[in-house]
């Protein structure tokens, strides 16, 4: 049996990658149009490198605005997008994966409790209690709900090794398909695209359902209307990999490849999904 | 004449094909359910690319995780016609080709890590051999750990656990000599729909290690373990034997040592992963109970019929099986002083 959960990989949480509204909350309304600039000019970056080492000045910039106005649930569930992001995409040391993505796990819960008071012990509740307590999120409560279900997937996935981790999973994914319930196409398809990953973690002879996995990522590639690459890849690494379909991995990473990265504010997070995919691609003959 | 040349050319060829078999590389196929990424499938492929490395490409490890191959049986059948040649399987898997590899898993058998490590520390190296004898080269048994009770309600007495819904993991003959000695009429159903069986109400009550309960998301749908080991249970990677004996003694050697290496440290990272993972169901609310000293006592009457009866099934080997009972009783001596 596991000891890395089967199923808790690096790219989890990639899809978060500077979202622009995260990044529009680093400096106060009197620079909104800077902030704006900024970070479409990130997400806009082919060379994720240069974003690389951009980032961390920004970590301490918003983690010191939270500081200053700590119980700002914008800027909180800002500060966690990128902690989280920046974790999960650019950070290889295990250690350092867990601090930071427990500031942006810390940041979204303390942003959750903020947002909703009488829901903030919702870790400490049973599982059944759990579930029954998402029911009372409505439609105006998904971009706190995700940002607390994204955090805490990217704290999972930095501490796949601790089974109390893992033991929470289920929990992640409840978050995750209460806010599918309520807005399926927030954020350009991101929550099917988390529930694709996670629905790929179990085999189907461990009691998994790769036909719901599979279904997830077509829905978060549909919305994007193509243009997520990294849906794409997820798709074959998490999913063709574990059903063990050569030609639909194969395929889905030719056609990131061979597509157009710079699209926009997908650019960046396009150029690391190509990357990936040419790392991917050279290993299939070893994997198949 | 001809049957001269006969006599001159078969060895010639025959020599040729030997060496031709040496110099090509050997791929074995290896099948298993534990999913890629595993700590399981990071030993074996790490131990797969040492093995490469050592033997210089002559030997070369394939592997098919998550189950792609299809369920521990699947692989066995696999491996018999030869479209694999190995795979990572529970040890009870392998009951009907060489039961003493499954003994360990006899109900109620034993009641401490303590018992099982005095006891594997003298047994396990003389189940490997017996099981070679069957047919398959082992590396060492690596420690699924103990398997309790489970459910959504707190358990004690049989009469509770026959009011129960009980999933019997199919082709199981533990499971089902205990469930038979007990009376309990379980829901037969493959490890594949426990997850599905647990959410729609199917079944209620099932039977899997700390590690297993989490891994495989179960854990959401009980409340209760019953703290009281029901069996032991281990897991190992086969290889058979007619592809394994092509490989030449030198490469024979490398392929032990890595493997057993590797499977070493899976049993010793299962161990420690037991224990967090008991933790963890506590900090999930989940509450471990123990049995009274009269539940205690009929679930051991329980245990004793079923392990009578698989012991008749089975044919376990006398001397193996005298020998588990020898080293158990040592055991528990060795602990009350």
């Amino acid at each position: 049996m596991p000891r890395e959960h089967p199923n808790l990989y690096r790219f989890i949480i990639i899809v978060t990658l500077l979202i622009s509204s995260g990044c529009s909350q680093l400096v106060s309304n009197a620079k909104q149009e800077f902030a704006d600039d900024l970070s479409a000019t990130m997400l806009e970056q082919n060379d994720p490198e240069t974003v690389k080492q951009a980032v961390p000045a920004y970590l301490i910039l918003i983690s010191s605005m939270i500081k200053g106005d700590p119980d700002n649930v914008e800027l909180l569930v800002s500060g966690s997008r990128l902690y989280g992001a920046y974790a999960s995409v650019f950070v290889e040391d295990r250690l350092r994966q867990k601090r930071l993505s427990t500031i942006a796990f810390d940041y979204a819960h303390h942003a959750f409790c903020v947002y909703k008071p009488s829901a903030c012990n919702i870790r400490e509740l049973s599982y059944y209690e759990f579930e029954q307590s998402l029911k009372q999120f409505t439609k105006d409560d998904v971009q706190v709900l995700f940002a607390l279900g994204s955090a805490w997937a990217g704290w999972l996935q930095a501490n796949s090794a601790d089974w109390n981790a893992v033991a929470e999973l289920p929990r992640i994914k409840a978050i995750i398909q209460r806010v599918l319930e309520l807005d399926p196409t927030m954020n350009n398809g991101d929550a099917y695209l988390y529930m694709a990953v996670m629905e790929s973690f179990l085999p189907p002879a461990m009691g998994g359902k790769p036909e719901l996995a599979r279904k997830n990522f077509e829905q978060a590639i549909k919305i994007s209307d193509g243009s997520n690459l990294m849906a794409k890849l997820l798709y074959a690494e998490k999913y063709a990999r574990m059903i063990f379909d050569r030609e639909l991995h194969d395929q889905l990473l030719t056609e990131v490849i061979n597509a157009n990265v710079e699209i926009n504010e997908s650019t960046l997070i396009n150029s690391i999904a190509q990357h990936k995919a040419r790392l991917l691609l050279a290993q299939s003959d070893d994997y198949f | 004449m001809n049957m001269k040349i006969g006599r001159i050319l078969f060895p010639v060829i025959a020599l040729i094909l030997l060496q031709a078999s040496i110099a090509e590389a050997r791929v074995f196929k290896i099948a298993t359910v534990s999913p890629d990424g595993t700590f399981w499938m990071q030993e074996m492929r790490a131990g797969a690319e040492e093995i490469k490395k050592q033997t210089q490409g002559r030997v070369v490890f394939k592997f098919y995780p998550g189950g792609v191959m299809g369920n521990d049986e699947s692989v066995l059948r696999k491996i018999r016609i030869g479209q694999l040649h190995g795979g990572a399987v529970t040890a009870g898997s392998l009951i009907s080709i060489d039961p003493d590899i499954a003994i360990y898993e006899l109900p109620y058998l034993f009641e401490s890590l303590d018992q099982v490590d005095y006891v594997r520390s003298r047994m396990d190296a003389e189940l490997i051999e017996t099981l070679e004898k069957k047919g398959f080269v082992g590396f060492g048994l690596a420690e699924g750990g103990f398997s309790y009770m489970m459910s959504d309600d707190p358990l004690q007495s049989v009469a509770d656990v026959r009011q129960k819904k009980v999933w019997l993991p199919s082709n199981h003959p533990v499971g089902e000599a205990v469930f038979q000695s007990a009376d309990i009429s379980a829901v037969p159903l493959p490890l594949s729909d426990v997850l599905t069986g647990l959410q729609t109400g199917l079944i209620d009550t099932i039977i899997t290690s700390p590690i297993g309960a989490i891994a495989l998301q179960w854990h959401t749908k009980i409340s209760y373990v019953v703290d009281e080991p029901l069996t032991y249970f281990s897991a190992l990677l086969v290889i058979d034997n007619q592809a394994f004996n092509r490989l030449t003694e030198e490469d024979r050697e490398i392929v032990r040592s890595v493997m057993s290496n590797a499977f070493k440290r899976i049993d010793e990272q299962n161990r420690k992963d037991n224990v967090a993972a008991r933790e963890a169901l506590m900090n999930q609310g989940i509450k471990f109970v123990r049995l009274s000293a009269e539940s205690a006592n009929e679930w051991r009457q329980i245990g004793e019929k079923a392990m009578a009866m698989l012991e008749k099934q089975n044919e376990y080997t006398d001397r193996i099986y005298q020998d588990l009972m020898k080293y158990l009783e040592e055991s528990k001596q060795a602990s009350k002083n």
